[in-house]
């Protein structure tokens, strides 16, 4: 029994840390300090906020309307980031060209020019899709660059040495060298992924967890807000935690994973 | 007529962007009889592995030419194998998958691979880690895995850049008698850098002393020392004369202590 705790003390910490936040969260509200509903809300209101709107269907229709263009941005970002990454790498006159733009845009808040954006796609699945993707894209990029550019060229002389042909050197060095670069960019387009539904949706839309976060909140009905935030950071946390756990599957040779 | 393994006036030199340009190799001369054993001691930098680059078919020489078996080397090729200086094993690969690289380079099928490397790995004494990634072994096991790797493609040439250097002594005296045993039964050509002297003499045919960069071939050792070797060879009085040789012509090309006061006589 001890040792099942001590081995999976992380995972049991980490859970502990959540419910006591919840549990302190729903005490000081119920009796401490005095709850304004217009303002604030506390757990168990937001439990029962968030099982209305699940059984009537609306969560599991806002979620639909928000995965479309997630996973179209998201999906054109893998791409468009692998490709322009691995040219980087590879010519190094695209690489020197293209570094200080692609910092820069990385760089800077993009969800600043989400209005214009919206000018120019218009509200719905193509505004959104491009927002997500411009915000995901360069993680992508930089790191299929970075990944590129570190492929150990002692690797692709062994594999050369013992009569490998360029698809050997490409199949047995550079994709298993890449790829875990790939997937750590993953984890950060993740997040930046999910501020530009957000954002997308709090500008123009009319359905969407962004939009009902925004609707909500225009309504004062903070406990339903307060559910579609969770929503969110429960799907944030999911992503991130799934990428996490597919590295390990998938890479058990990288050191201190 | 040339020899087995020929090298005639190799010249090399780097030129690395935005950075002085090094002459790794100069006028560099070897012939090498097919079958023996070769050694080449030389001070670091002197360009030994530059050179088993070149033999091996990796880096092509400015000038000269590199030929084995009558043929000029212009690339890689199956007939020779390099245990790398730095290992180079692939760590997302087995111990297992890393030795039986070169056979699946060959297309091999995998029921005939997996059988040929577990013997190569049981040899270098790495049975029970064939499981087991670069990251989770000691510096000499990764040195066992790259002798393996080597030794299972089976090549005729076996390069070696100071294949023992991470080994403890006991281990390195083991994997020298698997080495002479081998290189006997397999009748391979090898080739074997190495900075101990010691060592050079008890395995070699022939050992090589390099000049400091540049590199050339300054002397041609042979070791007239009977075979079968024995571990008491190593301390007979010519097992001695001969390190005292390969010393003293050595020494010379050391620049590191001051070369001034160094030549006496
Ligand atoms: N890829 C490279 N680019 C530029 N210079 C190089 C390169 N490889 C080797 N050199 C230079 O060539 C010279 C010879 O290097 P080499 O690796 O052949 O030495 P070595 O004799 O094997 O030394 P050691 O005993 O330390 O391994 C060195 O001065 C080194 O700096
Ligand atoms: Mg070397």
């Amino acid at each position: 029994m001890n040792a099942w705790i001590y081995e999976k003390r992380r995972l049991l910490l980490g859970v502990a840390a959540v419910i006591l936040f919840f549990l302190v969260w729903e005490v000081i509200f119920s009796g401490l300090v005095k709850l304004n509903p217009l303002f604030m809300s506390k757990p168990s209101l937001i439990w029962s906020g968030f099982m209305y709107d699940l059984k009537s269907g609306k969560v599991l229709f806002e979620l639909m309307v928000s995965v479309r263009p997630f996973l179209f941005g998201f999906i054109a970002a893998v791409v468009v980031g692998i490709v322009v990454g691995t040219f980087m790498g590879w010519r190094q006159k695209v690489g020197y060209a293209l570094d200080p733009l692609m910092t820069a845009l990385y760089a800077s808040p993009l969800v600043a020019v989400a209005p214009l954006v919206i000018i120019i796609f218009g509200v719905g699945v193509p505004g959104k899709t491009f927002l997500i993707f411009v915000l995901s894209v360069f993680p992508f990029i930089f790191n299929t660059y970075a990944g590129v550019k570190a492929v150990d060229q002692l690797l692709v002389n062994v594999v050369r040495s013992m009569g490998g042909n360029d698809k050997d050197i490409y199949f047995k060095v550079i994709v298993p060298s890449v790829l875990p670069y790939i997937i750590a960019g993953g984890r950060y387009a993740i997040g930046r992924a999910l501020v530009g539904i957000l954002v997308g949706e709090f500008y123009a839309a009319s359905a969407g967890i962004g939009y009902m976060i925004a609707f909500y909140g225009d309504m004062y009905a903070i406990d339903r807000m307060f559910a579609y935030i969770l929503i969110m950071m429960v799907i944030a946390v999911a992503f991130t935690e799934g990428i996490r756990w597919a590295e390990r599957a998938a890479f058990p040779w990288r050191v201190g994973m | 007529m040339s020899s087995y393994i020929s090298a005639e006036n190799i010249n090399l030199t780097f030129r690395p962007k935005n950075r002085e340009a090094v002459t790794a190799l100069s006028e560099f001369n070897i012939d090498i009889e097919q079958g023996q054993f070769v050694s080449i001691v030389g001070p670091s930098g002197c360009g030994k592995s530059t050179f088993l680059n070149v033999l091996l078919g990796l880096i092509p020489p400015n000038t000269g030419v590199m030929s084995v078996n009558g043929r000029t080397v212009t690339g890689p090729g199956t007939d020779r194998a390099m245990v790398f200086q730095e290992f180079g094993l692939l760590p997302w690969r087995t111990v297992a998958h890393n030795v039986e690289l070169g056979l699946e380079l060959q297309g091999v099928a995998k029921g005939p691979r997996r059988e040929t490397c577990q013997g190569f790995i049981k040899m270098v004494g790495l049975t029970g880690f064939e499981n087991h990634y670069p990251h989770e072994l000691s510096g000499g096991m990764k040195q066992r895995v790259g002798l393996a790797r080597a030794l299972a493609s089976d090549p005729d040439v076996l390069l070696m850049d100071e294949p023992f250097a991470a080994l403890d002594a006991q281990t390195r005296d083991i994997m020298q008698a698997e080495l002479l045993r081998i290189w006997h039964e397999a009748k391979k050509t090898v080739l074997f850098v190495t900075h101990q002297i010691e060592e050079a003499v008890y395995l070699s045919d022939h050992v090589i002393v390099m000049t400091k960069r540049p590199g050339r071939t300054k002397k041609l050792v042979p070791i007239d020392l009977p075979r079968p070797r024995d571990y008491e060879m190593r301390v007979s009085p010519r097992f001695n004369e001969l390190k005292l040789e390969i010393w003293n012509e050595l020494k010379d090309e050391l620049s590191v202590g001051g070369d001034e006061d160094s030549g006496h006589a």
